[in-house]
């Protein structure tokens, strides 16, 4: 989700023409680039033949099945794959994970539950869930901790979710909405008042520690990290 | 088979030959045959008379006594014939064909209703798989809107998706195919599932969302799992009180064979007298009436469910104090697959 970096691509193999295109716009508007896949008469090949970064599979395509399309693009291919169905039953799940998917997730989804495991996967792809920098302050997402010059200030897991959340979008707004999502994806089932506490926590803490006025509220619309 | 019913069944049989022999007797003495010979005569006739009847006995006794031993005996009563064999006494073996040309019509019969169960079933499977794309559309449609995203097309739209689910899950509980997959699973990610399908009813009812899991992993169908804690949670969603901090808990209780996941809530509870029949079909009870428009078919689902994954399903109540549904998990390693 970061910008100013290369865009991510994203192919998406799905044969509901409303669902994909309105992927696309799910997908662009969150700063990837999205290649879609029109004609399902030679799918496979014309999966190998594009270059992306990740795949979002659909299992029940015209003429061949999603499932044997993975097994075979994961003999070429190292690329993430994450299957997206709406098939509901435990062995499509554990068949598409055997043959080499990174995620399963059934329609109907939230779609920014849909954008999170696809950063997850990029983070994890990347290696940096632990290391970042804001400005000239070095982030420790695992140890949650932040560290500039020799100063060191510790955040709890909560005040991390949703500092990292608003570096990765940097210079945009988060909702509300989207950080309670982060932090409940993380099994932190906060309520509103404490999202609120942690956020007024948060800000202080940085404000101790040197970094002012670092988070805006839009009233109505959100949270923007400076 | 009784030889005095038989008897008495043998009556007319019985009395024409009585009858026969006194005719025979009255020649005799018309014809003043000596008594020797009227006693070798009747010694015959008596002789042949109990002849007749014990033989007829003895060959129905076999077979009508097997058969109505089997029927006592067999569960399933329509598979009699099986254990059969075919008499040599000719009432018997119209009565054996009639039997076999019976029991093979209502197989048949009964092969229809499976097929077009069967059939049914598939129907459903795939409308669900078909009605899930628009609902799929939907949510990305409203998600995608250049305003601000609206909770209350969010609410409905999973208010269909839950009622689709239901009817998925009930027709998969009905059928007598095994189309689950146990394996060991992780609670946590579960209930995390759970909670982001929920999160905005919860929030949105100001319930705090209590979770006190570890890492433990049971031996279940996920999915199935999912569907009937996602039920528990909902009527708790459902039926909440308005005079506390409302609450629901989730906590796992590790026993020496089982593992027990408690979902706890502080709603308005159950009466008692409804408490027996929750799991019961189409059963309502006071808080389907009075509050929201119930179907009396979830917990009727979920026990199902339940009984077929071998997970123990109890609920406690005390009306306007709590709810707590307590699922239990076997330890069985027969079962255990790794992937």
């Amino acid at each position: 989700m970061k910008r100013g970096d290369k865009l991510k691509t994203i192919m998406v193999v799905e044969d509901d023409n409303t669902i994909r295109d309105e992927l696309k716009e799910l997908l662009e508007s969150s700063g990837y680039k999205a290649i879609l896949l029109e004609r399902f008469d030679n799918t496979l090949d014309d999966i190998l033949n594009n270059k992306f970064d990740l795949l979002l599979l659909d299992i029940n395509l015209p003429n061949i099945n999603g499932e044997l399309i993975l097994h075979e693009f994961r003999k070429k291919s190292n690329t993430p794959v994450i299957i997206v169905t709406s098939r509901v039953k435990e062995t499509d799940e554990v068949l598409s994970m055997s043959y080499g998917a990174d995620d399963y997730i059934t329609k109907p989804y939230n779609p920014t539950i849909l954008l999170l495991r696809i950063a997850n996967i990029f983070k994890r792809m990347e290696n940096n869930t632990n290391k970042s920098y804001y400005d000239g302050v070095l982030v420790y997402q695992n140890k949650g901790m932040l560290i500039k010059d020799d100063k060191e200030l510790d955040l709890t897991k909560n005040e991390m979710i949703i500092f990292s959340c608003l570096l990765s979008n940097r210079g945009n707004i988060v909702t509300r909405d989207e950080l309670m999502t982060e932090l409940w994806n993380n099994e932190e089932y906060v309520n509103e008042n404490a999202l609120t506490v942690n956020i007024s926590r948060l800000r202080a803490k940085l404000e101790e520690f040197g970094i002012e006025n670092a988070i805006e509220t839009r009233k109505g619309q959100g949270y923007k990290l400076l | 088979m009784k030889f005095s019913k038989y008897l008495t069944d043998k009556y007319i049989e019985i009395l024409l030959v009585i009858f026969g022999y006194i005719i025979v007797l009255m020649m005799l003495f018309a014809f003043k045959v000596s008594s020797e010979v009227i006693i070798g005569i009747t010694i015959v006739f008596v002789i042949i008379s109990f002849g007749v009847i014990i033989t007829g006995y003895f060959k129905r006794r076999g077979f009508y006594n097997n058969l109505l031993n089997n029927v006592e005996k067999l569960d399933k009563k329509y598979l009699v014939l099986e254990m059969l064999n075919e008499p040599s006494f000719y009432d018997g073996k119209i009565l054996y064909q009639v039997l076999y040309e019976i029991n093979k019509s209502m197989n048949e019969n009964v092969k229809q209703y499976e097929i077009s169960l069967t059939d049914f079933k598939e129907y459903i499977e795939l409308w669900i798989h078909e009605i899930k794309l628009p609902i799929a559309s939907l949510t990305l449609m409203n998600h995608n809107q250049k305003n601000k995203i609206d909770k209350r097309y969010v609410e409905q739209i999973k208010r269909i998706d839950d009622y689709v689910d239901q009817i998925l899950y009930f027709v998969r509980s009905e059928n007598a195919e095994k189309d689950y997959l146990i394996k060991e699973t992780s609670l946590k990610k579960i209930i995390n599932n759970i909670a982001m399908k929920n999160k905005d009813d919860l929030l949105a009812n100001n319930i705090s969302f209590i979770v006190d899991i570890k890492d433990e992993m049971v031996l279940t169908d996920s999915k199935w799992l999912e569907f009937i804690i996602n039920q528990i949670i909902s009527n708790s969603i459902k039926y909440i009180r308005n005079d506390v901090d409302r609450i629901i808990k989730l906590k796992v209780e590790k026993l020496p064979k089982q593992i027990d996941l408690h979902i706890y809530d502080n709603g308005i509870g159950i009466p008692k007298k409804d408490i027996k029949r929750v799991f019961e079909k189409t059963f309502t009870g006071e808080n389907g009436r009075n509050r929201t428009k119930s179907t009396g078919m979830g917990l009727y689902i979920v026990k199902k469910l339940c009984k077929k994954l071998g997970h123990k399903i109890m609920l406690r109540s005390v009306q306007n104090e709590y709810t707590e549904v307590i699922i239990s998990f076997s330890e069985n390693d027969f079962y255990k697959i790794k992937d």
